[in-house]
């Protein structure tokens, strides 16, 4: 938090409870700009509320979240939405409507009430379907598509949003291995080109290391270690954090860390019995 | 990846754009209109029919064809476009294509407005029996939407399942307060299934405005609507203020089915049936879905009560009972798809 650059996302002393559950305890964390951050942890620690907090879909909660030094609280709805983008979790919308036609959603916030479709509009549709491979597809129903078509449709529907920050919940669960590298690098692709800043929840844990520029292992409502995948994906971190018994090689083809896990950690096994 | 993807067959042939599809559609609405004035019990000429509309001179024909056919003529397709419409927005906001002002419970509790200002106030006159129709349309509404709020988050499951249960509750009464009145059964009975016949014209006049504002809502709405066709999550990450889009979608759709029933009585599925023509005629995006089930609406119901003239004749059917058989296997059809 020393950094000399700002964050673009500052998320202080967040407290958010569901009835008398506390899921996320006075989390502190930086998302560092133009990086891919991948939020990561066990079933229930509260990554996805995180990442729903960061997009103000929920409510009721302490602390603050700056964008750019504003707290978010302070934005109206369209202006946040131009800002930040959101991937919800299995996202849904009619299978009768058009690949085009979902994309087009992204525009909502760019237009007021009654303003009618502009260059911009058009423009930013088509930039968006370019470039998730789309195009082809616009007037094809999405309840025709295959998983992985579905799945760059939605990515499409965010990037016509033009938002500089994306948020994505769990965006390659369902897919094949195939898809869920294809979404992934058409993810990174978005960063690396255009600088955005992404923040990501993923459950594969060697994808998250693969992906992340920024790796973030929540656990319990707080954020337990923050930095690159070196430094945390280490034995006793995953013991930890996941409660797996894990050995951590170097994947021979990216440099990056990786995990074979051996079985669930002993301290947690006798936790159990 | 990428080149594969852009391969891909499509999957639709040609397809009408908006424009060609509301005139063609004004044109059968003008045609529907036209048949409402000349068939009936008696046929009339088309000389007949303008010399009644502006040149009245007094005689059978054209006391019949200013006087019976035209309130019909008008009041038809305006309760259908409202009805269409707002079976739009219903489908809309409950995520739900067998939705519709019915599934509310806004045409129940319409009715029960009627039966008890009848039978319990002594409201004989159809003006009256109208205003309690709107009124009940409207309260019903906005208890539905309340008790749907208060139990939490406004998710369109629990709105569908509060305006069913209060459609049942409402049928139950009007059950109730119908069989222990026997005397005004029968009276009832023919406005409770829904019919544009023996309706004064000012009803006409005092439903358009109505269905006007009710419209210009759902228009202004049109793009938080579209997005409300995806999940909230996604609707709320767009910046769509869901709370205020439903609400006032709500008010939009009490308004058009309060005009609906006002001027009809409770004609049933029409909300259900046109959205699903609307949709197939210009799409999913509401800036186009509700003008085409507006006039869709307005030529389905001319046709239905041009048809209600037919079907038994000498006698006049009511039209909710043909547009409930069409409404029902269009239902069924709807359901043996989802199920296939």
């Amino acid at each position: 938090m020393a950094d000399l650059v700002p964050s673009r996302i500052e998320v202080r002393d967040l407290t958010l409870m569901y009835g008398h559950d506390t899921v996320l305890d006075a989390l502190n964390l930086p998302i560092p700009r133009g990086k891919v951050t991948v939020l990561a942890g066990p079933n229930g620690c509260g990554k996805s509320t995180l990442l729903r907090a960061i997009r103000r879909l929920h409510t009721g909660q302490k602390g603050q979240i700056l964008l750019d030094n504003v707290d978010i609280a302070s934005l109206g709805a369209k202006d946040l939405a131009r800002q930040i983008g959101l991937l919800a979790q299995n996202p849904s919308a009619p299978p009768d409507m058009t690949v085009e036609e979902l994309v087009r959603l992204g525009r909502y916030p760019h237009q007021a009430m009654l303003q009618p479709w502009s260059e911009r509009d058009g423009a930013a549709v088509n930039r968006a379907m370019d470039g998730t491979g789309v195009t082809g597809l616009k007037t094809r129903r999405i309840g025709s598509l295959s998983g992985g078509q579905l799945q760059r449709a939605w990515i499409a529907m965010v990037l016509a949003q033009e938002t500089d920050v994306i948020c994505l919940d769990e965006p390659v669960n369902h897919l094949d291995m195939a898809h869920q590298l294809d979404c992934l690098d058409l993810v990174s692709k978005l960063n690396q080109e255009d600088g955005r800043t992404i923040v990501l929840v993923l459950h594969d844990l060697n994808l998250a290391a693969r992906y992340a520029d920024q790796l973030v292992f929540v656990h319990e409502g707080r954020v337990r270690a923050l930095g690159q995948p070196e430094e945390l994906m280490k034995p006793e971190l995953l013991a930890e954090v996941f409660e797996v018994d894990a050995a951590i090689m170097t994947d021979p083809v990216h440099g990056r860390p990786i995990c074979i896990p051996r079985g669930r950690a002993r301290a947690a096994v006798q936790e159990v019995a | 990846m990428v080149s594969t993807l852009a391969m891909s067959p499509q999957s639709q042939g040609l397809r009408l754009g908006p424009p060609q599809v509301y005139a063609g559609l004004i044109l059968l609405l003008a045609l529907s209109m036209l048949m409402s004035l000349t068939l009936g019990y008696k046929i009339y000429s088309l000389d007949q029919v303008w010399m009644a509309l502006f040149a009245h001179d007094g005689s059978e024909a054209a006391v019949v064809i200013a006087g019976l056919r035209l309130p019909r003529a008008l009041i038809a397709p305006l309760a259908g476009a409202a009805l269409g419409m707002a079976g739009v927005m219903v489908q809309t906001l409950s995520r739900n294509r067998i939705a519709s002002p019915d599934t509310l419970g806004l045409n129940a509790g319409a009715s029960l407005a009627v039966v008890v200002a009848s039978i319990m106030l002594g409201v004989q006159s159809l003006a009256g029996l109208s205003l309690a129709a709107a009124f009940g349309a409207f309260v019903t509404a906005i208890v539905v939407f309340g008790v749907a709020a208060s139990a939490g988050g406004l998710s369109p499951l629990k709105i569908v399942l509060v305006g069913v249960t209060f459609a049942s509750l409402s049928h139950a009464f009007v059950e109730v307060l119908l069989t222990s009145n026997e005397a005004q059964l029968q009276q009832l009975l023919f406005w409770l299934s829904g019919a544009f016949v023996d309706r004064p014209i000012a009803l006409f006049y005092n439903g358009l405005p109505v269905v006007i504002v009710g419209g210009i809502i759902g228009i202004g709405l049109s793009r938080a609507l579209d997005a409300l066709q995806a999940d909230d999550s996604t609707a709320a990450g767009l910046g769509v203020p869901l709370a205020a889009v439903r609400g006032l979608a709500f008010v939009a759709v009490a308004l058009l089915t309060g005009a609906a029933v006002s001027m009809a009585g409770p004609v049933a599925f029409v909300g259900l049936v046109v959205p699903h023509a609307a949709r197939r005629l210009v799409g999913l995006r509401h800036i186009h879905q509700l003008p085409a089930a507006a006039l869709f609406g307005a030529v389905y119901a001319t046709l239905a009560d041009v048809a209600a003239r037919f079907v038994i004749y000498p006698v006049e059917a009511p039209v909710g009972a043909i547009t409930a058989v069409v409404g029902a296997i269009v239902l069924l059809v709807l359901l043996m798809r989802r199920a296939a």
